[in-house]
């Protein structure tokens, strides 16, 4: 984080319109979860404007909650875990479930598998699907609002109505339509949930775009000789991209809970566990959740943790950033 | 009046397009006469089932090419002829199945709502009176935690304490109870969407209000005396509530959807049973007409806030 971004930033905010900052704000999301934290972006009081310039130490208790899931994923196969599919020995006299203890920390499933060892392993897919959701978001959605944002004119008009249109598709009606009509390949969800991302990415990119595109540093580069993709490459990007890190966390939230919810319509990925499906399958029916509530609360709290860190860390880093979508 | 004309013609664009790239997809990716047929469809040696499989085509316009097959279905919906559901059993209008189902997702919705807004309005108002003191900041970790919760998960949490263990929610919902008996069934569901919509809802108010509070008029009723708690309600209040309509239409949308996976947890058989029921049997009149109602809403919706908006704030219609 160099001095010079930094001050960018602050004059991106300042051109900014403060009137129409709710008005789009919310309009950028369909989701919940990120419509309410956009809410934040409105003028804060000036007390918290001291507070504004450090993430706090919340975030860095975010970020190594989240460093210790990712690493345990991508680990898992290297770790000390029991096997995710493989029956454990039944205790003499009493039938699985059996209850978290010393031997099974999250307890076991109806099969007498390991749910620590299978939730560990559900954050292998959980993840994936998160990141390549959002992944796609930023890499489609991204380019296409910045060069709608750097052009404008027809083409941003036409980049625009496609936007409104895919926010204007109830999102879990899209997500349902695609992977009922195509397969339920870890692929096909990926990239369904990256298409949701795209129009919200998409304006955010294009309106940052569109606060830098006039600024002196890319006249200068014009004056210079610049081309267009020289400009979008080197001016344009390097401001655009760190503002947009926060939006990825936020949206990588929004994906893992897209594919949870997809999984309660037996719409989720096929192969493997995630945990939205360890979920269903721990409650989906009421003697289960009864008799053995570890079976879906074991995943629940894990999901609401990486959520909860995902959404405060993104949250933080926007306020640092001080993200705003403008009504230009 | 040009900006009206503009945002209905905008809106109803929109609803084209929204319904050919989903009328499209069904038709590219889905196989219509094998719904209709069964495995008949794909008999083309036997004389007697070419004849079934020509019927079928005549009788959906099949053999027509897609757009004027658009144009036909579009025709019907707009007159409220949804078309037949393909089942085993007849083939009963797909009107009637929305006409049951429908009702129950609204009053889902609608409970959902009265409760967010009643509990997120007082709540905002007592956390912006004491904005940044230990108790805001208590509150704003709350919200936090509210919308991280993903719906699915509380609703698993919610029937675990409240109908498993304590037995107030019976588990699922029984169609041929009374109205009200119904009504209490939809309540913890209800609540499941309520808790992070009233956690949004809290959220962008307070933030709102605290903006308000340092207007100068605030200064002025405050300084002729005006009691805290009057300013907060009579004077703060109804300047601040701007974003709110516009964030409670939008957040009806982003409802809508959890809506239909909430539905499945608690067993509550509305829209979100009926198009997971469809899809299932490929049944894509009613997937269509499904998506089609949800689409028209959430147009619907963001036209209603612009209208509300630009009643309230002239300065948009300027713009």
């Amino acid at each position: 984080m160099t001095e010079t971004t930094r001050s960018t930033d602050a004059g991106a905010s300042r051109a900014a319109d403060p009137d129409h900052v709710h008005l789009d704000d919310a309009a950028a999301s369909l989701v919940p979860s990120i419509a309410g934290l956009e809410a934040d972006a409105a003028p804060v009081p000036d007390s918290d404007k001291a507070a504004k310039r450090r993430v706090g130490w919340g975030f860095w208790v975010s970020v190594t909650w989240l460093a210790v899931i990712v690493l345990a994923a991508i680990l898992a196969p290297w770790l000390p875990l029991k096997d995710p599919e493989l029956p454990q020995p039944p205790v003499v006299g009493e039938r699985p479930p059996y209850a978290p203890s010393g031997t099974y920390w999250f307890g076991t499933d109806q099969l007498n598998r390991d749910m620590f060892s299978r939730t560990i392993w559900g954050a292998r897919t959980s993840l994936v699907v998160g990141f390549a959701a959002i992944a796609f978001g930023m890499l489609v959605g991204g380019t296409l609002g910045m060069l709608a944002g750097y052009f404008r004119g027809r083409f941003d008009a036409a980049v625009s109505f496609v936007f409104v249109v895919l926010l204007s598709f109830p999102a879990l009606v899209l997500a349902i339509l695609i992977t009922a009509l195509l397969n339920r390949s870890l692929f096909t969800i990926s990239v369904t949930l990256g298409i949701l991302a795209v129009a919200p990415v998409g304006r955010v990119a294009r309106a940052s775009t569109i606060s830098f595109a006039d600024r002196e540093f890319v006249l200068a580069s014009r004056t210079l000789g610049a081309r267009h993709p020289r400009i979008i490459v080197r001016e344009l990007l390097p401001n655009v991209v760190i503002p947009m890190s926060a939006l990825a966390l936020l949206g990588m939230a929004v994906a893992i809970v897209a594919e949870g919810g997809l999984a309660f319509l037996g719409l989720s990925v096929e192969k493997g566990s995630t945990w939205g499906k360890l979920i269903l399958n721990g409650a989906s029916s009421s003697r289960d959740l009864q008799e053995a509530p570890w079976m879906s609360f074991a995943p629940i709290i894990v999901l609401f943790l990486t959520v909860l860190a995902l959404n405060f860390a993104g949250d933080r880093l926007r306020d640092y950033f001080d993200v705003k979508e403008t009504a230009l | 009046m040009r900006f009206w004309l503009q945002r209905f013609g905008m809106a109803i664009l929109l609803l084209l397009t929204v319904s050919a790239l989903t009328f499209g997809a069904m038709n590219i990716l889905g196989d219509p006469l094998f719904n209709i047929l069964g495995p008949v469809a794909g008999d083309t040696e036997n004389p007697e089932s070419i004849a079934l499989i020509e019927a079928a085509e005549a009788e959906y316009n099949l053999d027509r090419p897609l757009p004027v097959r658009w144009a036909l279905w579009l025709g019907d919906f707009v007159t409220g002829d949804f078309g037949v559901q393909f089942s085993e059993d007849g083939q009963p209008p797909v009107s009637d199945l929305i006409a049951e189902r429908l009702p129950r997702t609204l009053s889902l919705l609608v409970m959902a709502q009265l409760m967010a807004v009643f509990i997120s309005i007082p709540w905002a108002l007592w956390s912006a009176s004491k904005a940044n003191k230990p108790v805001d900041r208590a509150s704003t970790v709350i919200t936090f935690g509210m919308i991280a919760l993903p719906n699915f998960a509380l609703a698993v949490v919610l029937k675990y304490i409240f109908a498993i263990q304590l037995g107030w929610f019976p588990l699922a919902f029984t169609a041929n109870d009374p109205f009200w008996s119904r009504m209490w069934q939809m309540v913890l569901p209800a609540i499941t969407l309520a808790i992070p919509a009233a956690a949004v809802y809290q959220r962008l108010l307070r933030t709102d209000l605290i903006t308000t509070l340092q207007e100068d008029f605030i200064l002025t009723a405050r300084s002729k005396g005006v009691s805290r708690n009057s300013v907060l309600f009579k004077h703060a209040l109804r300047p601040s509530l701007f974003s709110f309509v516009t964030i409670f239409a939008i957040n009806t949308g982003a409802l809508i959807g959890g809506a239909l996976i909430v539905e499945n947890v608690f067993l509550i058989p509305g829209l979100g049973r009926a198009i997971v029921e469809a899809i299932l049997r490929e049944d894509f009149p009613v997937v269509l007409a499904i998506v089609m109602i949800v689409s028209a809403a959430f147009v619907v919706l963001n036209l209603l806030v612009d209208i509300i908006y630009s009643l309230i704030d002239p300065r948009v219609r300027a713009s």
